[in-house]
């Protein structure tokens, strides 16, 4: 068949389309068995807090990869913005800890302090370099005590990018961004079309198909949480997409970024009535929850008790394996940790550096596994029979 | 019932005995019921290293009953001899590291420099205090990121104290102890009896009825292995005690105390063949059976496989909870460090500072539990049913 003239210019057309479109548009060959293993939703979601960075660099795409391989049901990232307005998976505003920015002499001038929620900070802003001089860097292990070896190999990644990964995954596995530092993006950086970082953001999930309540069809075959410290940027959001948002809530000393509100004020009934129209679970600083003396776990605070009572879910951050982060009581054991969490305190789930070790735990104390009906049949029976009498 | 002055003398002598005797000669009220849960003999054993040393400071009575609440099959204690003679539960030649000595100013003339295993070492010695004197001192913990709180509060205890927490466990525990330093011991103290070190170990072993071949019915009451690193002394005490006995091997740079030979001198098959003639298995330091590069396990060495061609038992020490101890590749879990060693490398026993986590392991993955017999029964109905069909 010729290419004829009055195809030509639809054809470039369609070409152009094809180039923008955030996917090929017909599916790939790898792609073709659309029959991905489900989310898990019968125990707390293991919550890959950054991807797997007990183990790689924390936000890479290797970090990614590693956590769903491990059995992650989420992974989770912090989305900030370039220069240039691109949307990047990166923790903090600066790029000091977790870069190699030092190395780059070319961007020594680029050093400077910022207000950053209150606190003075120098350093190399995210905010003043474009995707292009952000793809220079190479990303490095955050704690000096975990594993070096990956420091310098891997790049910051869009979110764009992250989707990707989420969405190329054998099985399904739900994404869970935040809207990080919104105040300060949009401070300091500006879309020519007149959007904020709030827009971008909700824009890039739609770009992706993202949608649907939670618990929803659509929803289940793309799950995500929605995550911010910034309680007008969800309120902002929520009549734009409806997708579940989770409501971050720091230290008991820190205020919220944009309304700075207190801690116990966030936190009252009052406030968790007003939250959850917008919201469908919190998501506190785990020590807040249950306080800490003399690291040793207190008695526990009624915020899970309070936030259940108003249908609201509750992911604490951050579980990690590294005895520095274990209270005593939990004897240097990050399995006792994750037990006291799920069983005794009834969270619905867990922010972690080490989606392995809890997926781990998980499968051993309560598998989801085909022969689960079977299981509990057989236990049925079993019980008969040994009421009955000797086996 | 008078007493008349025949009877005065047996009376005297008898209550003479009462007094010596290791135990009462009348079983107490709370140990009446002689029925205890045996020892688990269906998976590798669960050593309590020092005691429970993660929580509480080594070698104390508190850290040897928190070793038994929590499962462990046997406790294990490294055995040192006082000035005069009490053979004493201690790790350390000196009291430094793991006493409070050093507040002790009315010992301060005391601290010398002396030859342990070829290394000049300053410190307080224990050949230098009556037990009179070390019962005054006070345990603390010997790492400074494990707690601190219980610092102060415990004493050095005897080997007899030991054995009588074993003994009076609500389930059958075994002793694993150790016959320290004996050429440093023997050097430094004598007996008045003129028996040395490895005699006066057995007799107390023997004073509480410990004996029996391995799997022997005696054993099995009260279950023991007697390690050492000095091979001499496992072979001296071979003809006075069938208790079976365990060779513990040191770094690949380190020789034997008595005898100054190399590890590939004691880890060849002609050693391993010579000495499974007095000993059942041997105790490695685990980074020999797995070497580390870069703080990743390698290849594994094949000692383990030629000690089981001798049917000589494998207990490599020591597994602890911390990073610090962790190789990057077990991701900062312990738990995937206690799957490694048992279902890849195959060992029959662990020297764990943490029996606790090792036997939450266990539990979860290998358990012994009462309906062991009919879950498998179960199991096979199981498959007999999903074979045939739908459940």
């Amino acid at each position: 068949m010729g290419i004829s003239s009055t195809c030509f210019i639809p054809l470039l057309f369609l070409s152009l389309i094809a180039g923008c479109a955030a996917r090929p548009l017909y599916p790939l060959p790898s792609k073709l068995d659309i029959h991905k293993q489900p989310l898990q939703t019968s125990r707390p979601y293991n919550l890959a807090h950054r991807g797997s960075n007990g183990e790689f660099p924390e936000e890479t795409a290797a970090a990614y990869m590693r956590a769903i391989e491990e059995g992650a049901d989420f992974i989770e990232t912090d989305i900030l913005a370039s220069k240039d307005g691109v949307l990047i998976c990166h923790h903090d505003v600066f790029l000091d800890d977790t870069t190699n920015i030092a190395d780059h002499k070319e961007f020594a001038d680029r050093k400077r302090t910022c207000m950053v929620q209150g606190v003075n900070t120098t350093g190399f802003f995210v905010v003043d370099f474009t995707l292009e001089e952000l793809k220079t860097l190479r990303a490095k292990q955050r704690y000096s005590f975990r594993d070096q070896q990956y420091n310098g190999k891997f790049p910051i990644i869009t979110f764009e990018e992250y989707i990707s990964i989420a969405l190329d995954a054998q099985r399904v596995v739900g994404i869970y961004p935040e809207m990080k530092n919104p105040v300060f993006i949009n401070q300091h950086v500006k879309w020519a079309d007149g959007k904020k970082f709030e827009d971008k953001f909700v824009d890039t999930l739609k770009k992706y198909g993202y949608k649907g309540a939670y618990m929803s069809k659509e929803w289940l075959k793309q799950p995500i949480f929605i995550q911010s410290f910034a309680p007008t940027s969800l309120v902002y959001i929520s009549n734009k997409t409806d997708s579940p948002k989770i409501f971050l809530i720091d230290d008991v000393d820190i205020l919220t970024e944009d309304t700075n509100q207190s801690y116990s004020e966030i936190t009252s009934d009052a406030y968790l009535n007003y939250i959850k129209e917008y919201c469908v679970g919190i998501g506190p600083w785990k020590d807040t929850v249950v306080p800490v003396a003399n690291n040793y776990s207190q008695t526990p605070t009624d915020l899970v008790a309070r936030a259940h009572a108003l249908d609201l879910q509750v992911h604490p951050y951050t579980y990690r394996n590294e005895h520095q982060f274990l209270h005593f009581n939990f004897l240097q054991d990050p399995y006792r940790e994750y037990d006291y969490w799920i069983n005794k305190i009834g969270v619905d789930g867990l922010f972690t550096d080490f989606p392995g070790s809890l997926h781990n735990y998980q499968e051993l104390t309560s598998p989801v596994s085909k022969d689960n009906r079977a299981s509990k049949l057989l236990h049925k029976i079993a019980v008969l029979i040994s009421s009955n009498g000797k086996v």
